[in-house]
């Protein structure tokens, strides 16, 4: 990569932004404080009211959201797999599906032992994809996961059915706490995934004539378990 | 592709969107489909209007201090074992996304949504080099296979074609069997691009907004194709415009919600994803990433009369409310960025030479400003075109000099009063059954699309009536 290394012009790019700007170049700059700003337009929500919130979306980002509870989950999610024509499923090596006792049939986890290409193999195999969810936006009826070696990214996307378990207490309003939270972490210099989803459904697109169709090269089919 | 989509004159341009009747009615359906959507999507995050302030303060401040938050993301993408590089010209950037694949042996290459990577003409400059490109996003792709028609829409780049001459492409080009239904067709776009992106070397996305102090690259879409375009290929390019940058997560998402609510009236996209290079231990994303980020012309806006046009997030808002893009469609502008602010912002990029007629396409009614989430003046911005183009004496001397005879005639009352006399007789040749019908220069273009009434009478005009009703002796 050397011949391509020596072309590297960053300062001179950047000499000429700021002289554009009318100025030397800027080495200290404060964001300004935007969060002041926001306006609030729920006031207090309760637990309930969240998971209102999440209900109504879901209806609106073609989503089944199914409630459910941890000691009913291996129930729902073996009736979900069968109802969607069964295995094989992939699922992540989140410690979560171990501490819920959940036991899958005809599935494979993320593992990094796999390797790329074992993964993306399996979750091109798999009929459907079960993850955890990190944070849940129930405004925008959307699961936060990050990337990490027992979550990869194209599982999220290569099987035809995706359900996300969200835990009631991970649900968050909208975006604006979910993304303040994942900031404080980087700038604490916490590790975060090379990888942050915001995944608000299945896959969609009205590129023909506006007509929506859901179902492109993401997942065709989503399902939220809450817990 | 280019900026410049077409060779021809903007009146040839415009006239073929014009009649063109299945453009038109595609257009201002959806039109009229985005611009409810987008309301309702607006009014439903409660302050509207705060937001939008919101907003501006964001892309203000970030453009203001464009050179610090650039080399903060540049430090950041190195310290994760990124590369970004720094491209002046479109050919630069071009010619180093061309030497990345070269280096890797590629020739499979898939690529999700980009209007950048049309500017700088980066897939002329692939196909030239031997690379199998497949552009993956829906309309994108629909495009690619019928011959590389240009889009026409930001957002949905093949708005002016319907499902029938999609089928059509669909079967001469790729063997289709099924029939017209969007969802179908959507289905077998996804069968051969599954395995596109499996087979793929390098994948290559746009980006819309960086994140300074991520290193990370911010990708707002629907389909699923920028994510998979991301995992799958070992090798990511991604290729942004300068100015497309914010200092953190929380500034991205509240551009974001503006974004997806403007674009097309949903809360957030199917998919918002923060990425940069595979970390440690994952299995999948880019081992090699690359970051582009391209000058071509915008470091000339930057701190110029036009600096607000480089806050634009390239939502599409103003095209789905303006009047003239309704009906000229958006091929006509000759642009890959079309309506209000392909108007404002492609005379800037290339040149008055080849674009001065499209800040004249504008009935500046200011629909497209009061839309714009990052309150962007775009009508006016198009008027401190038209200045600039008049003072450079661009506009044709038949204009020139009927407006310098127009400004005489309005600068002097007595000589106006003398016209309006001799208006109506003078216009009895011109005129059927009291409205004008034919004219020279201006008027015969009014004349040609709208009604003009003929003058009235010296004896039934305003001035007289009000002498008389005043008893007074005003001018």
């Amino acid at each position: 990569m050397t011949a391509i290394s020596k072309h590297n012009n960053r300062e001179s790019f950047l000499n000429r932004v700021a002289s554009s700007l009318g100025r030397e170049r800027a080495y200290n700059v404060k964001r300004p404080d935007i969060k002041g700003m926001i306006p609030d337009s729920y006031g207090t929500l309760t637990s309930d009211d969240l998971i209102n919130i999440l209900k109504e979306q879901c209806f609106f980002i073609h989503t089944q959201l199914i409630e459910s509870t941890p000691e009913l989950l291996q129930k729902t999610l073996d009736d979900l797999i069968a109802a969607n024509g069964g295995g094989p499923v992939m699922t992540s090596g989140d410690p979560r599906f171990n501490r819920y006792e959940l036991s899958i049939p005809d599935s494979s986890v993320w593992t990094e032992a796999s390797g790329r290409e074992g993964n993306i193999r399996r979750a091109e195999a798999a009929n459907t994809a079960i993850i955890f969810a990190d944070y849940v936006l129930a405004e925008s009826g959307t699961v936060v996961i990050e990337s990490r070696p027992d979550q990869g990214r194209s599982l999220h996307f290569l099987p035809e059915h995706y359900i996300a378990v969200i835990e009631k207490e991970r649900i968050v309003l909208r975006s604006t706490q979910a993304a303040a939270d994942l900031n404080r972490r980087i700038e604490a210099g916490e590790p975060v995934g090379s990888s942050i989803n915001f995944i608000s459904g299945p896959s969609n697109s009205a590129d023909i004539e506006m007509q929506l169709v859901v179902g492109v090269h993401g997942p065709l089919r989503a399902t939220y378990v809450l817990i | 592709m280019s900026l410049k989509t077409d060779n021809r004159e903007f009146g040839e341009r415009t006239a073929d969107g014009i009649g063109n009747a299945f453009m038109r009615s595609a257009v201002s359906s959806a039109q009229d489909s985005l611009k409810t959507r987008r309301l309702t999507a607006a009014t439903a995050l409660g302050d509207w209007e705060a937001w939008r302030v919101v907003g501006q303060t964001i892309r203000q401040h970030t453009l203001q201090n464009l050179d610090f938050y650039l080399n903060q993301l540049a430090d950041n993408i190195e310290a994760k074992g990124g590369q970004i590089y720094f491209a002046a010209t479109k050919e630069e950037a071009s010619s180093y996304i061309r030497d990345v694949v070269v280096s890797k042996q590629a020739r499979k290459i898939v690529k999700s949504k980009s209007m950048v990577t049309e500017e700088i003409e980066m897939n002329k400059v692939l196909l030239e080099a031997g690379c199998d490109l497949i552009e993956t996003d829906l309309g994108e792709y629909i495009l690619q296979i019928d011959d590389w028609d240009p889009p026409s829409h930001i957002v949905a780049p093949a708005l002016h074609k319907d499902r029938n001459q999609i089928k059509r492409v669909f079967t001469e080009k790729l063997g289709y069997t099924g029939d017209e239904s969007p969802e179908k067709l959507a289905r077998h776009a996804r069968e051969v691009l599954r395995q596109k992106f499996l087979e793929a070397d390098v994948g290559i996305t746009g980006c819309n907004f960086a994140v300074a102090n991520m290193g990370a690259i911010n990708l707002v879409t629907n389909e699923g194709n920028g994510d998979l375009t991301a995992a799958i290929p070992k090798t990511q390019i991604a290729v942004m415009g300068m100015e497309r940058i914010v200092p953190t997560m929380e500034e991205m998402e509240v551009l974001d919600n503006l974004l997806c609510r403007s674009a097309v009236g949903q809360k957030l996209t199917s998919y918002i994803t923060v990425m940069g290079p595979k970390a440690a231990g994952e299995s999948d994303g880019p081992e090699e990433f690359h970051l582009v980020v391209v000058d071509n012309g915008r470091s000339e806006i930057l701190g110029s009369e036009f600096n607000e046009a480089l806050q634009c997030i390239r939502c599409g808002a103003c095209l789905n409310v303006c009047p003239i893009y309704r009906h000229i469609g958006g091929h006509a502008y000759g642009s890959i960025y079309p309506g209000p602010i392909g108007a404002v912002i492609t005379p800037l990029l290339g040149g008055y030479d080849d674009y001065k007629e499209l800040p004249f396409a504008s009935s500046l009614c200011g629909a497209c400003t009061d839309v714009c989430p990052v309150k962007i003046p775009l009508h006016e911005q198009l008027i401190m075109h038209r200045q600039n183009i008049v003072k450079e004496k661009r506009t044709g001397a038949a204009e020139r000099f009927q407006m310098k005879a127009a400004g005489r005639l309005l600068s002097s009352p007595s000589m106006f009063g003398k016209v309006l006399r001799l208006a109506n007789p003078g216009s009895r040749m011109m005129s059927k059954h009291g409205r004008i019908v034919r004219g020279p220069g201006l008027i015969q273009g009014w004349v040609g699309v709208r009604d003009l009434n003929q003058p009235v009478k010296q004896a039934d005009s305003f001035r007289t009536w009000m002498k008389e009703r005043q008893g007074g002796t005003q001018q």
